[in-house]
């Protein structure tokens, strides 16, 4: 499973960085919310840390959304998910190697969102960086899994961005919160009581999803067109 | 359950008729709190109508797993049908919440973990129910259904949790006077049987729906 998951995790990258344009839309949405969100604030001001912590995540939800749409639309021109269906190894390996995927390409993405939030929205890494990190690891692992998951729902199907907008976002909401929580004392330096118990609410989400999708994705994926 | 459905007329009817009674109960039996006054009153539909709305997600929970492992019909039909009445009490308990808020707290919302929890379960089975309605195969729409219905339930208690983190306002518990009590099992028991009327009344309609649907088909083909 684990070779399929890395073979086909390759040839999504490759398709998506060979063309460009897959990364880039999500890429551009992303900064733009960014951007966009900065022009509340008069000259000279500084958006509070949970507010640019919030923006920060919701653009990166907004990009995944794009990313897991690009990586699952590879395969509908000709009918080529049937030849992923019938190849000799688990469904879940498809799942993993889109996971992966998506995961370059989300954490690629915040690459560029974390220092265009720290310019546009005024903000500051603090010495909590290593929570911060640790946050986002963990948060991406767990927004990949679900949106792996969901992402083979919206295969084949018109304005599939705004369906898995719909179904992901309210199921991310304990991510969001937690990275919020989390990035916002990145940004501002002061760690509120009860962290640990937003980085046992994070892996608890990954644990849960990525168990349900490994069970669950074989009847999304291989259900008839 | 097709069994059961020639009772829901009167299941529905002996609901409105025991929920008209409560009335009695709720506004003459039950004494009014000392602290939060007559607004109180609203708890006694409040509480029945989350507890029932919640009770409709686990169901749809269990029938969508019921579906993927038997691949029969009735449970896809039986957890569409849940997850309607699910969402329609989650939502008319959030606007009694917010009544109730109003005058007890002084604003119409917080993000406090129950209310936060209500309004994203509402949210997730909105999403559940549009992808019911979407236009595709009808195994397919099931399948998928099917998982959201149970990814939608795993995802309840880590949002409970986290709201509950964030921040938390909404008593965990109350102690009720023994006349509360019994008003508040009276209501919850009145509300059951309504809940169980509207999910047979629900389910008879998709069922009727398919069939007429597959009958439709069926005429058409023959004329081609």
């Amino acid at each position: 499973m684990l070779k399929a998951a890395l073979l086909i995790a390759s040839k999504d990258l490759r398709l998506t960085m060979g063309r460009g344009s897959g990364l880039l839309q999500a890429l551009l949405l992303g900064l733009l919310l960014i951007f966009v969100f900065s022009l509340s604030l008069t000259p000279g001001q500084r958006m509070s840390a949970q507010g640019a912590a919030a923006i920060f995540w919701m653009a990166s939800a907004f990009c995944q959304v794009l990313i897991f749409s690009t990586l699952y639309g590879l395969e509908e021109i000709n009918g080529q998910r049937q030849g992923l269906v019938l190849a000799p190894s688990p469904a879940q390996g498809v799942w993993l190697g889109k996971a992966l995927a998506g995961l370059c390409l989300l954490v690629a993405s915040q690459t560029l969102f974390l220092p265009a939030t720290i310019v546009f929205l005024g903000q500051e890494i603090s010495d909590l960086w290593r929570l911060g990190l640790a946050i986002v690891i963990i948060g991406d692992i767990g927004i990949v899994a679900i949106g792996s998951l969901l992402g083979a729902l919206s295969q084949g199907q018109s304005a599939r961005e705004s369906l898995l907008s719909i179904v992901l976002f309210p199921l991310l909401a304990p991510l969001f919160l937690g990275g919020i929580r989390i990035g916002s004392a990145v940004f501002s330096g002061k760690l509120s009581e009860g962290a640990d118990g937003w980085f046992g609410i994070a892996l608890a989400f990954d644990a849960i999803f990525v168990a349900s999708a490994l069970a669950l994705f074989p009847s999304v994926y291989n259900a008839e067109e | 359950m097709a069994g059961l459905y020639p009772l829901a007329p009167f299941l529905a009817l002996a609901g409105g008729f025991l929920l008209a009674a409560c009335q009695w109960l709720i506004l003459v039996y039950a004494p009014t709190e000392a602290t939060l006054g007559l607004p109180q009153k609203i708890f006694y539909l409040h509480l029945p109508l989350a507890w029932w709305g919640l009770f409709s997600f686990f169901l749809v929970f269990i029938a969508s797993g019921a579906y993927l492992a038997s691949r029969k019909r009735f449970w896809d039909v039986l957890a569409g049908a849940a997850a309607e009445i699910g969402l329609a009490l989650a939502a008319l308990a959030l606007i009694s919440g917010a009544i109730w808020a109003k005058t007890s707290w002084g604003l119409w919302w917080t993000w406090d973990a129950r209310l936060t929890t209500t309004l994203v379960m509402c949210f997730i089975y909105a999403g559940y129910l549009v992808v019911r309605g979407m236009d595709m195969q009808p195994d397919r729409r099931a399948r998928i259904a099917a998982v959201l219905g149970i990814v939608a339930f795993l995802d309840v208690p880590l949002v409970f949790f986290s709201a509950r983190l964030w921040s938390y306002i909404h008593p965990p518990s109350i102690s009720l006077e023994p006349e509360m009590k019994h008003t508040l099992v009276a209501c919850i028991a009145s509300f059951a049987l309504l809940w169980l009327g509207l999910l047979l009344f629900r389910w008879r309609l998709a069922q009727d729906a398919i069939n007429l649907e597959e009958t439709t088909k069926e005429r058409l083909m023959r004329r081609e």
